[in-house]
């Protein structure tokens, strides 16, 4: 927890390559390039670094610590690989080996070409994924298909009511020149279109991209001596749901409450401090959940709180303001904490939101895992 | 009527007994010899107290709709001549919760309006390949409607 680190983990740099399809190149080639954006962004060169956190490939052995150091040339004193590495994991992995003393100036990436590799995420999500596919629920626009229904079916949630995710996510990825998806998208346009997975739609679901997002991580006293503003981690949690359709209706996936918590009560911060939040959005039902396990809206309440329109440029409440997985890029949230840093730092042009001194980024891992930060300019 | 889709290896030591078990028209789940917890999905050892050991039990082959989805698009190549289908979160009276395609008369159920979230419904057995049935699910139409 927060009151037995030393100092606070400081966030100095962040690099983004190209994102989309990125042909004849590497998962670890797109890495190391986007550690060399990052490293440039934080004044620092690749003998600064002692620690070296990787993220592994879905469909291939890439992306591992002993790969990216020996294409970098790097022999950091502490390296790692997660296999579940979306970005808030990666991310509280670093601050723990800062805490340790394992490492003094981590760099933490992602990079992957799964779209240029063609690589199948038809497969099945979950527990049980044997039975699962022999049931024909393959992709993970199924089982958010089952949750958002029986949300539908207890709350009375509606279809227009959720395309308000996307169509807002949208409006803010027409602000951002590194999202894929920048066509205007309006409710009506989301209704007229076809569910793919009904009552999903394409909107609702990411597509598969190629790209990469680096993080340089430091101690709060060593962020001071760096060019750009650091953005510290004031809170974080974790939690597994590894026992998957063991658990209580794990489709709502009702741990990511007692995630949230945990966050709350351990950070001291509330709902109410948060200036700009982050979801990752492999589809759009899990911004729906992630907005009420959270507590931004009651438990029941996050379709009308999205038809309000808080979520979008103007809001009360800006959400995924890169435009997220579902237009900006699919990176596993990566993506998603880089543009709270570029939010904080008030680098984030067309798109800025005055006076973002906290943001809220909170990632999940299929049905087995989620991890939320709390990010912050104050000092 | 839904094409073979994605069968794993019916003869798999692990789940052998439940594909040969379809077989006979009948579904069953595995239950601890140690501590009697019934096991779903079928696993090497009992979750609840880690131990190995246990006994296939037949389940009734009745449940209740939690929810529901079509599939109107194949998100899987097997699945490209099985669209539209629909599959379903099924609540079985053992206490278990199950996956499973539901068959109706379209095979997409918001255009037949055949399958609502709290309706029973009960398991068919159907032909995917040679020598092998998979569990299906049909709406019990002339039962009475359950509570969601």
């Amino acid at each position: 927890m927060v009151a037995v680190m030393r100092e606070r983990a400081a966030i100095v740099g962040i690099g983004t390559t190209a994102q989309g399809e990125l042909p004849g190149r590497t998962a670890n080639e797109i890495a190391v390039e986007a550690i060399a954006l990052a490293l440039a962004d934080a004044g620092l060169t690749k003998d600064d670094v002692d620690g070296l956190i990787t993220c592994r490939n879905l469909h291939a052995r890439s992306g591992i610590d002993e790969q990216v150091g020996a294409l970098m040339g790097l022999n950091p004193r502490f390296g790692a690989t997660l296999d579940y590495g979306t970005g808030n994991f990666s991310l509280h992995l670093g601050i723990m080996a800062l805490a340790a003393g394992l490492a003094e100036t981590i760099v933490l990436v992602y990079g992957t070409n799964q779209r240029s590799q063609r690589a199948s995420f038809g497969i099945p999500i979950g527990g049980g994924a044997e039975m699962a596919a022999a049931a024909g629920v393959v992709h993970v626009a199924g089982p958010a298909a089952l949750a958002f229904r029986r949300h539908q079916h207890l709350y009375g949630t509606t279809e227009e009511q959720l395309g308000w995710v996307s169509v807002a996510q949208r409006e803010w990825a027409q602000r951002n020149p590194l999202a894929i998806f920048r066509k205007p998208l309006t409710i009506d346009d989301y209704l007229a279109s076809d569910p793919i997975v009904a009552p999903l739609r394409r909107s609702d679901l990411t597509m598969i991209s190629d790209g990469g997002a680096a993080i340089v991580l430091t101690t709060a006293a060593r962020a001071k001596d760096r060019p750009k503003r650091p953005v510290y981690i004031d809170g974080f949690a974790e939690r597994t749901a590894f026992r998957a359709d063991q658990n209580p209706d794990n489709l709502m996936r009702p741990w990511l409450g007692d995630l949230a918590t945990e966050l709350w009560s351990t950070s001291g911060y509330t709902p109410a401090d948060i200036d700009a939040l982050y979801i990752q959005d492999a589809t759009s039902v899990w911004v729906l959940q992630m907005l009420e396990w959270y507590g931004f809206a009651p438990v029941g309440e996050g379709g009308r709180f999205l038809a309000e329109g808080h979520t979008r440029p103007g809001g009360s409440l800006p959400v995924n303001t890169n435009g997220g997985q579902l237009s900006e890029a699919y990176m596993w949230g990566w993506l998603h904490l880089c543009e709270a840093v570029r939010q904080l730092r008030g680098e984030a042009g067309e798109r800025q939101v005055a006076g973002v001194e906290v943001a809220l980024d909170c990632s999940s891992h299929d049905f087995l895992k989620g991890a939320a930060s709390i990010l912050t300019t104050r000092s | 009527m839904m094409a073979s889709g994605l069968l794993p290896d019916t003869a798999a030591p692990l789940t052998a007994p439940f594909w040969s078990a379809l077989n006979e028209g009948r579904l069953s789940a595995q239950r601890c010899t140690t501590c009697g917890y019934l096991r779903w999905p079928p696993s090497e050892l009992c979750p609840e107290c880690m131990r190995p050991g246990a006994a296939w039990e037949t389940l009734r082959g009745t449940g209740t709709v939690w929810s529901y989805a079509v599939y109107r698009r194949a998100m899987h190549p097997a699945l490209a001549d099985a669209v539209p289908y629909t599959v379903a979160v099924i609540d079985l009276p053992e206490g278990i919760r199950v996956l499973g395609t539901v068959l109706t008369s379209t095979g997409d159920a918001d255009a037949d309006g055949e399958v609502r979230i709290g309706d029973a419904v009960s398991a068919v057995f159907e032909e995917v390949a040679p020598d092998q049935a998979m569990v299906r699910w049909i709406p019990a139409a002339q039962g009475p409607r359950g509570i969601a």
